[in-house]
């Protein structure tokens, strides 16, 4: 019986341990993620001219299992997010991922072979920071930090990024407050949403001419 | 008697006058006693270029705190501040090193966040920001340059 139970616990051990194995820490994932981005922006098929919406979406739908969107964004409308009924937060969410794509895939696409090192991690309970740096071919050295949260299954999504010591969502928190106070929420959705349109307008412009 | 009634005025004249300066040197001199009001929290930063403890930590402007001391942790300064009882900063708030104007004293700048749990009197901030190098990254535009 208690030969049994013994081996019932290995057993339980080396699920839990392959299961850790297959997720790996917060660095492997990101690095894996990110060798995901290279082959995607360095992919020869995608780099023809008319394939720029293709090259575009899959790298989106990558950035979609990188970033928790979510958090992101609340973390970025901060005291405002407690105020939004689910509704808004989700059509919020959905807006600024848009506003993220907009500013950072053009220059994700950018990318010509600068090489990226990782530096270390630090674990703290459900929280990680891993530390990256770019070198770039003129030989700069651009310091970018990833901060991570666990989900449930084990993932590591990040939720902000620090390049130089400037963070994304407290960049952009101040910017969401300052349009909040002195004007008002829906004023910040309108904003976002023509700008959204124009950038949609741009692009079918952009493919028409091509 | 006449003698005594003066030694004693003179004497409390005296009491008082060391009061009045102690308290004057407690008030400039910002020395908080029996660990003084409001509760502690620590911050991380990869550098604080700058802080002195006794500076000060504002939200939205307004000093809501002071810095207490900063000190060495893991090659990492390690800044302990005191907030204002009455201050409730969420886990996800952010604290920044900022400048006043282009060349004044450092400070530390809270932004508020948006989540349920609050920071706990000797808890942490985990978002921290450290001050922007200007130095540094002139060097790097001039140097990067080969």
């Amino acid at each position: 019986m208690i030969g049994l139970r013994r081996c019932a616990l290995a057993l339980l051990m080396v699920v839990v341990f392959a299961h850790h194995a297959w997720a790996g820490s917060p660095s492997d994932q990101l690095r894996a993620q990110i060798e995901r981005v290279v082959r995607t922006v360095e992919d020869a098929d995608l780099k023809k001219d008319g394939k720029a919406k293709e090259r575009r979406t899959a790298v989106r739908r990558i950035a979609d299992d990188i970033f928790d969107f979510n958090e992101t964004a609340k973390r970025s409308l901060a005291r405002h997010w407690l105020q939004r009924t689910p509704a808004e937060r989700k059509e919020f969410v959905d807006l600024f991922a848009n506003l993220l794509e907009r500013s950072y895939i053009s220059k994700i696409e950018l990318y010509n072979g600068e090489r990226i090192a990782y530096l270390g991690e630090t674990v703290e309970g459900d929280q990680a920071t891993v530390r990256t740096k770019l070198l770039t071919k003129q030989g700069t050295e651009i310091p970018i930090e990833y901060k991570m949260l666990r989900t449930p299954n084990d993932r590591w999504l990040v939720y902000d990024v620090v390049i130089e010591g400037v963070s994304l969502v407290a960049n952009y928190r101040t910017q969401f407050n300052k349009i909040i106070q002195t004007s008002s929420y829906q004023e910040l959705v309108k904003k976002m949403k023509t700008k959204q349109a124009e950038f949609l307008d741009e692009q079918r412009r952009t493919s028409d001419r091509s | 008697m006449e003698r005594t009634k003066v030694n004693v005025a003179v004497g409390l004249f005296l009491v008082l006058g060391i009061l009045a300066l102690a308290y004057l040197s407690i008030r400039l001199g910002k020395v908080s006693f029996l660990g003084g009001a409001g509760y502690l929290v620590s911050a991380d930063f990869p550098s604080v270029g700058g802080l002195k403890a006794g500076s000060s930590v504002e939200i939205a402007g307004v000093q809501v705190g002071r810095v207490e001391s900063i000190g060495l942790a893991d090659y990492q300064a390690r800044v302990m501040l005191r907030l204002d009882r009455n201050v409730k900063l969420q886990d996800d708030s952010i604290a920044s090193i900022k400048t006043k104007g282009l060349i004044g004293e450092k400070y530390i700048r809270i932004s508020p966040g948006g989540s349920e749990k609050l920071i706990p009197p000797n808890g942490r901030i985990r978002e921290v920001e450290a001050p922007v190098d200007l130095e540094e990254l002139i060097s790097k535009y001039i140097f990067g340059k080969v």
